[in-house]
């Protein structure tokens, strides 16, 4: 016991360094592409590695923006992103607010189908997918990735928590003052629920921005590739590209994504937390 | 507050029966029309891009299917083939390895980081390992693996030279059979681990400090403490954490991919990889499909006796 | 405190509408871009060609767009560049567009998929080239006969071989000279090829290991079977393909082609085979030789280029990556691959392949010949990305600013060794690559693994052998 409890006064400063040597493992490898990307590909391989390059060059990025049509990636990946981002919101929204504060018939069937779409790999309907889509005419364009991305299994669960957890007097008492099932959501839970949208957004941005299975599969057209599908072009023919490019286009679609990450960091964390809090 | 419990637990209860008002009224009416146009955009996109694609691929692993001439029916020899084949016996095997050792991994270090983290410090410290352990999760898998594939090589990556200054010979890390599949769950763990880092520290926010206070007046202290009274206050959390966890892990695709493309031998290669393999290198969508079935079905299953499991296991405040 | 979240609720209803508003339009602004309706040529009778997307850069396309509106400008052409790791990659989006009906009418495709194209999806050629042959006299007189028999199935012309690389060695100067070696003779010996890994070995530090490769069908042991006289599958030539070499080709060329080749039984157990294998293993042990790392040897410029390694087998297309990292021409040198029972060499070439679903075969058919014509190719391959099909192309002044020293190599390989082949792909060719791929990962662990995986991998070779594509 008394042992146990000098371990534990030890453990303050111990403690910190534990996490600051993980941090620095955790971020280790984003440092190294950072600062290979600044480097001249003949230096790429020195070991021991300069952290800080002796002689940083924009060259890499240069031949980034030589190589592939970076502002086409870039806005095809924008406009993906952003229209499946705001379409999970109101998917999400309006299906989580029903899964959580409305009656329903079928509601817990309806609802296990809806979480059970988290366990399909993609892989498996990628295929049947394509079909549907040619059928609808969408693919090879930009809609094909992002209509069938609107419904979110997760995005549904994360607001069907967020609407659970607001206080259910609220609605009550709109009720006893007469309000139809319309203006209780509109005038009294949806307004509260802008910081849990925020989360689904953040969270759809980080994963489509990313997403290259999909679009691999399903644009076929050079003018309809998103960034991470133009950035195997760096690679080269048979491998042949510089590492130093390829990282430098590494960095440069991570920015977006790290933006969205700073900016959108407080709702992530909260809405995050939330779904794991048995209320 | 009973009636929100981690959800899917009633996946696979069956419905119970819709609580019928013996009048229904304007006022349930209006839920109804409601509840139906708010659930329309999800449910349609479902059916149309989830239902209908899974219904396809079951009727698409009963054909012989090589894209360019007609299917032909094919019964049950799709899944024949798929028991008989030891690649794809070698690939559940593998995906089941990976599964147990990614998640265990990923939890118990993201535990250790978040109960860390949780002690004294001081607020801007708090935030920056915060945001540390998060960031590997907005990179794209993909990239990153790339960027693995050269720190790990046995010769010239920087991880080897790394241990070569504490006197420890290379490792074949994406190259001998026993290194690579750890490799791969490093990687994978690398990434994701942020994910169930901030459940839990969510997690622990929650837990009331009252708890904490009386126990340790109770003369609890240190590890025993958490054991017996964060980690049962915790158990919803973790629910979640491994729950989604052990979905994303089955379906782990681009780091065996990039890092080792399934190899040396079938060491890493992955059930998903089979199936991408099968069906658009090899063109066999029909063994490609059954193995997908079957993929979805060990998904199910898995899922279905975590919840069955938590019932004995998790607390619920 | 009412009015404050008042206040705050009004600036949220209108901060949503606003973002509502502006998501709208941003939808409605971009409609065009969301539905591809802005991609030049979609949908409008174009002529579809698709290419290896990292091979053909925006560049490139435009290169080739703008040259064959000049001399075609009543046909109307769209150039794909389909975004690719590698090859099979390529062939399985290819394929997914064919299953989709959105087939295009001319594919790129490499030695590893002209047999898989040709036996399902294509076209001969032979028709049109008949017709055309005085045209064409012109370039079959610059194109090895090797080259145009590795694009023959069954004894008929399935595409125009517009570039091609073969295995051949690389070798670092700085290395050489460090190691105190001379550069190898052109008849260097396998035997010769393990004393030098030995010698640079020894004279460099730990950071070094001086033979690279990487796992795969192009240049990873093929090139080792085929030295040792032997071959992943039994070789042998389809009857047939007269027609071309006696109009084309004089005797002394077109002596031993014919229809295409045939790879049929598996031999991985193959005593020769095995032999290689142990060689292979053998290296690895001694640490002249990196474990095979599967992928697509995105490594090796990084590390060649540094003087982390001193030799690898690459071809022609080398010469432009290794410029592009930086190195200097006269850092690096190229030789033959070693002989060992037989100097034979392997290669994989590329070209572009009529897809039967096309409906624009005669346009098609043109761009075929655009495609391979002289002032095309050379506008095209600026940067010795790759080893030109064309043997005039291949100059001093080509290599002068990015070396090799030895760039005659590249085609000697096929001129001064006629035996030299394609890599063994048959239409079954992706599972074929797999089992390769996979097994050698598991052969070269140790030298006692060598045998029990080569059974495995015939085992499983007959089993995709078997199957019909």
């Amino acid at each position: 016991m008394n042992l146990s409890r000098t371990r534990y006064s030890l453990a303050p400063w111990a403690r910190i360094a534990g996490l600051a040597v993980c941090a620095l493992l955790t971020l280790g490898p984003v440092i190294w592409t950072i600062s290979t990307s600044l480097r001249t590909p003949a230096e790429s391989f020195d070991l021991p590695p300069k952290i800080i390059p002796t002689d940083p060059t924009m060259e890499s990025y240069r031949g980034v923006f030589d190589q592939i049509d970076v502002w086409l990636l870039a806005l095809n990946s924008t406009l993906v992103t952003a229209l499946i981002a705001v379409g999970q919101m109101i998917t999400a929204g309006l299906a989580g607010y029903a899964f959580a504060r409305l009656e329903f018939r079928f509601k817990k069937p309806l609802f296990g189908l809806v979480l059970a779409t988290m366990m399909v790999p993609l892989q498996v309907t990628i295929v049947p997918v394509f079909l549907v889509l040619k059928s609808m005419g969408l693919t090879d364009t930009l809609l094909g990735l992002i209509i069938p991305a609107f419904p979110t299994a997760f995005g549904t669960f994360l607001m069907r928590q967020y609407f659970l957890g607001m206080p259910k007097d609220l609605g009550e008492a709109a009720m006893l003052d007469g309000c139809g099932p319309w203006r209780i959501f509109r005038s009294v839970y949806a307004p509260l629920a802008a910081p849990g949208l925020a989360i689904v957004g953040v969270l759809a941005f980080n994963y489509h921005w990313n997403e290259f299975f999909r679009p691999l599969i399903l644009e076929t057209s050079g003018q309809n590739y998103t960034l991470p599908l133009g950035l195997v072009s760096l690679q080269g023919n048979l491998g042949t590209g510089s590492i130093s490019v390829v990282l430098a286009g590494v960095v440069l679609s991570m920015i977006p994504a790290v933006v969205v990450f700073v900016v959108g960091q407080r709702p992530l964390r909260e809405g995050i937390t939330s779904a794991g809090v048995n209320r | 507050m009973t009636n929100t419990q981690i959800p899917a637990v009633r996946l696979k209860q069956p419905a119970a029966p819709p609580a019928a008002p013996p009048r229904p009224s304007a006022r349930d009416r209006g839920t109804r029309l409601l509840a139906t146009l708010f659930l329309a955009p999800t449910i349609v996109g479902i059916v149309v891009f989830t239902v209908v694609p899974i219904a396809g691929s079951v009727v698409l692993s009963l054909f012989h299917w090589n894209v360019i001439d007609d299917p032909s029916f094919a019964g049950a020899a799709n899944y024949g083939e798929v028991f008989g084949d030891s690649t794809v016996l070698v690939s559940f095997r593998n995906t089941l390895v990976f599964m147990v050792f990614a998640v265990a991994l990923q939890l118990l270090i993201a535990l250790a980081l978040a109960l860390a983290v949780n002690g004294r410090m001081p607020v801007w410290l708090r935030s920056v390992f915060r945001s540390a352990f998060f960031f590997p999760l907005v990179l794209s898998a993909a990239s990153i693996s790339v960027v693995m594939k050269y720190l790990f090589n046995q010769d010239f990556g920087m991880v080897n030279w790394l241990l070569g200054l504490v006197g420890i010979a290379p490792v074949p890390w994406l190259t001998s059979e026993n290194a690579a599949m750890a490799t791969v769950i490093l990687v994978y763990v690398w990434q994701q681990f942020g994910f169930s880092f901030l459940l839990f520290v969510g997690g622990l926010n929650n837990i009331p400090k009252e708890i904490h206070e009386a126990a340790s007046l109770d003369g609890a202290t240190g590890l025993r403490k958490h054991l017996n009274i964060t980690l049962p206050l915790l158990s919803p959390t973790l629910l979640v954490a491994s729950v989604v966890g052990i979905i994303n892990a089955l379906q782990v695709f681009e780091q065996p991919y990039v890092l080792t493309n399934g190899g040396p031998g079938d060491a890493t290669r992955t059930v998903v990889m089979v199936i991408y393999e099968s069906a658009f290198e090899q063109l066999r969508f029909g063994e490609a499909s059954a193995v997908g079935v079957l993929l979805f079905v060990l998904i199910m299953a898995v899922t279905a006796l975590q919840f069955r499991l938590s019932r004995r296991f998790v607390h619920y405040q | 405190m009412t009015d404050s979240h008042l206040t705050r609720r009004t600036l949220l209803r209108y901060g949503a509408y606003g973002a509502g508003a502006a998501a709208l339009a941003g939808t409605a602004a971009s409609w065009d871009r969301l539905t591809g309706a802005d991609i030049p040529g979609r949908d409008d009778g174009s002529l579809v060609v698709a290419t290896l997307g990292p091979a053909y850069g925006p560049e490139a396309i435009r290169t080739l767009t703008e040259g064959f509106k000049q001399v075609h400008p009543d046909i109307k052409l769209r150039i794909n560049a389909v975004q690719a790791v590698d090859w099979s990659d390529f062939f399985a989006k290819i394929l997914t567009q064919i299953a989709a009906g959105t087939a295009p009418d001319l594919v790129y495709v490499a030695t590893e998929g002209v047999q898989l194209f040709a036996q399902r999806l294509g076209v001969p050629l032979d028709r049109w080239v008949k017709r055309d042959a005085e045209e064409l006299r012109e370039y079959f007189a610059d194109v090895h006969p090797s080259l145009v028999e590795s694009m023959m199935y069954e004894g008929s012309l399935y595409q125009l071989p517009v570039e091609f690389n073969a295995a051949d060695m690389y070798l670092n100067t700085q290395v050489l000279k460090r190691a105190g070696a001379d550069f190898p003779a052109a008849d260097w010996t396998r035997d010769d090829f393990t004393a030098l890994l030995r010698d640079m070995k020894q004279s460099s530090g730990s950071q070094f290991t001086p033979y690279f490769w990487t796992n795969r069908l192009w240049g990873g042991v093929v090139p080792w079977l085929f030295a040792n006289d032997t071959n992943l599958l039994t070789e042998s030539k389809a009857p047939g393909g007269t027609w071309l070499w006696d109009s084309f080709y004089p005797a002394d060329r077109r002596q031993g082609r014919g229809g295409g080749f045939r790879w049929t039984t598996p031999q991985a157990t193959d005593a020769r085979v095995e032999e290689a294998y142990d060689y292979l293993a053998s290296l690895i042990q001694e640490g002249l030789c990196t474990r095979p790392e599967g992928g697509n040897g995105q490594n090796l410029i990084g590390v060649f280029s540094t003087g982390r390694v001193g030799v690898t087998p690459a071809g022609g297309f080398w010469a432009g990556g290794l410029h592009l990292a930086g190195m200097k021409a006269d850092g690096f040198d190229v030789q033959y691959f070693p002989r060992w029972r037989s100097q034979r060499m392997q290669y994989g070439a590329a070209g572009y392949a009529l897809l039967r679903t096309s409906k624009k075969q005669e346009e098609a058919w043109e761009f075929i010949k655009y495609a391979a014509r002289r002032d095309t190719l050379t506008r095209l391959f600026t940067t010795n990305q790759t080893t030109p099909a064309r043997r005039s192309m291949l100059t001093a002044d080509r290599y002068r600013e990015s070396g090799p020293a030895h760039w005659q190599v590249f085609y000697d390989t096929l001129d001064k060794f006629p035996d030299t082949g394609p890599i063994p792909a048959p239409p079954q060719v992706a599972e074929v690559e797999q089992v390769l791929l996979k097994h050698t990962g598991t052969a070269l662990a140790s030298r006692r693994a060598v045998a029990p995986a080569l059974r495995r991998m015939q085992s499983d070779l007959e089993k995709a052998m078997e199957r019909d594509v």
